[in-house]
């Protein structure tokens, strides 16, 4: 690998142990991957900040790398965490502060506290073809396919490593060769909410593996359609990438964004079933957590749910957490939202999520929700039964007490 | 009898134990149990099967980007595998086990598929860059 003499110095410990360990991570991945060089870096996002993730093992990995005075060269955002930092959600109070002190190790890195898997609607966003070390991996779907930007599937450490140096291996999909799709999925179903596009992202991120899917015969897509089809499409997969002919950028500029060669496959009513039955798991119908916001709640989805809610109220039985970040949460005060939300007697949390924190241990069982992402995680993690289905049935779901019949 | 096949260094050491065999690919976090190893990702063959110990072999890694940080715990609390062999090793594996210290090839000369099953011994050298298979009898 050819590495400039800056990049020689981190490596000989010129910059100090941190930033030494940090380098031997890049180079290694550079030479498995065959780059040629490194690729300076504009911004760096770092996932596995849940203590379920790091462990005491991670706790004390990364407040070893802060006590030796490692600091961030680009701007670097932090990723959701397991506990919210404004109020007692009734989580163990152990749990919450060994999750607290894996974000102060970060910050005293120079990473910004902004726990939210979603950094690119307030944080920073990244340019087209803009080379970026971000993980999260239904963020690195949505930088590469929506906005552009050149980011591998980094890994927390290596997202770290690349923000201590200011660079990443040059491989995958920073080079340009390796952003053609070698699968075309023809929609001919129409997708009508985030439920449905979840479930397209099932069903073709089970299929796809590591390849980069293309999607025809879809007219029109809200922001949040992408962040809920990438966020399925990377969790049932491990896609970093995708196109929609006629809506992403590079197929509107690439003269193509398929192989040479490429397999077809349809997407219409029976695999949109096949894709929602693989992400329901529910057997009891009575319905204890109702979680929305995974990955967070934009301020849209916020003012849909006050909409939704206004009125209503949440069933004795039932806890409905809508998760979102703290910047979307203070707008959503000023907008009246979030009362409109609360008075339902529904929790609007902030920098946590369901699968990253703790909630079996609040002793829910069976859940509801909308997320393909959350519906794939839940039964691994928390050992729940899970219901997916749109937004409106959730609502339903969670007024009532019981999943639809 | 045993078979030796060339491979990729990824992650270097070297182990040798039972195999286990995914064809599916694996997620790290959020789909293993850090304190026993177990398997918990709902409707995978690996469902409720342990990988302590083992000589874990999947095509290659998917999901979560905390994945690293999972597979260094498991190295630490010594409940993971103590080698991979993948089809082709993805990032996040690679990092999580260069952190933790677990050997891992991948690019073997043959499918790692046609040649391992649950159960055979392997040895797992990735210095040199080679796997040794020998088949154990199901009894």
């Amino acid at each position: 690998m050819n590495l400039s003499d800056r990049e020689k110095k981190m490596l000989d410990e010129g910059n100090g142990e941190p930033v030494r360990k940090a380098m031997e991570i890049l180079v290694a991945l550079g030479k498995i991957y065959d780059a040629e060089d490194m690729v300076p870096i504009r911004s760096a996002h770092i996932a596995g900040l849940s203590l379920k993730s790091h462990g005491d093992a991670g706790l004390e990995w990364v407040e070893n790398m802060a006590a030796e005075n490692a600091r961030v060269q680009v701007p670097t955002t932090l990723n959701v965490i397991g506990v919210d930092r404004s109020r007692d959600l009734g989580l163990p109070e152990d749990w919450c502060r060994k999750q607290k002190r894996i974000g102060w190790a970060y910050e005293r890195m120079g990473c910004f506290g902004s726990s939210t898997c979603v950094p690119y609607y307030c944080g920073y966003i990244p340019r087209l073809k803009e080379h970026i070390a971000w993980a999260e991996s239904s963020a690195v779907v949505f930088t590469n396919s929506y906005l552009g930007a050149r980011d591998n599937r980094e890994g927390g450490p290596s997202a770290l490593a690349a923000a201590l140096t200011g660079c990443t291996p040059r491989y995958g999909l920073h080079l340009d060769e390796n952003r053609k799709g070698k699968l075309l999925v023809k929609v001919t179903e129409p997708m009508t909410c985030l439920a449905d596009f979840g479930a397209l992202g099932a069903y073709v991120g089970k299929r796809v593996g590591t390849d980069i899917p293309v999607f025809s015969g879809i007219e029109r897509m809200a922001i949040e359609d992408h962040v809920y089809l990438g966020a399925a499409l990377a969790s049932s997969g491990a896609v970093a990438l995708y196109h929609v002919l006629g809506i992403t950028p590079e197929t509107l500029f690439e003269k193509s964004v398929l192989a040479d060669r490429y397999e077809t496959v349809e997407f219409g009513n029976r695999e949109k079933q096949i894709g929602k039955e693989q992400l329901t798991s529910g057997v009891d119908r009575s319905v204890d957590y109702v979680a929305i916001g995974c990955p967070h709640c934009s301020l849209r989805q916020l003012s849909q749910l006050a909409e939704l809610l206004a009125g209503k109220k949440i069933h004795k039985n039932v806890t409905l957490w809508i998760h979102t970040n703290v910047a979307i949460k203070g707008m959503a005060m000023q907008l009246g939202y979030r009362e409109a939300i609360e008075q339902s007697g529904a929790v609007l949390t902030q920098d946590l999520c369901t699968i990253l924190s703790c909630p079996e241990e609040l002793g829910f069982k069976n859940i509801v929700t909308n997320s393909a992402k959350m519906a794939f995680y839940a039964p691994g993690t928390g050992k729940f039964n899970v219901w997916y289905g749109n937004v409106e049935e959730c609502i339903e779901a969670a007024v009532s007490g019981k999943w639809k019949l | 009898m045993k078979t030796k096949l060339k491979c990729r260094v990824i992650s270097k050491g070297v182990a040798e134990g039972e195999a286990i065999v995914s064809r599916q690919p694996i997620g790290f976090n959020f789909c293993v149990d850090v304190d026993t190893g177990v398997y918990t990702e709902h409707h995978h063959e690996l469902e409720n099967a342990s990988i302590k110990g083992k000589v874990l072999v999947f095509p290659h890694g998917k999901g979560s980007t905390g994945g690293p940080y999972v597979v260094y715990q498991l190295a630490k609390n010594k409940t993971g595998p103590i080698a991979i062999i993948n089809v082709l090793t993805e990032a996040i594996i690679a990092v999580g086990a260069i952190m933790g210290e677990i050997p891992v090839v991948d690019s073997l000369e043959k499918d790692p598929f046609d040649v391992i099953e649950d159960g055979d011994y392997v040895r797992v050298d990735a210095i040199n860059g080679f796997v040794e298979i020998e088949k154990r009898n199901k009894s």
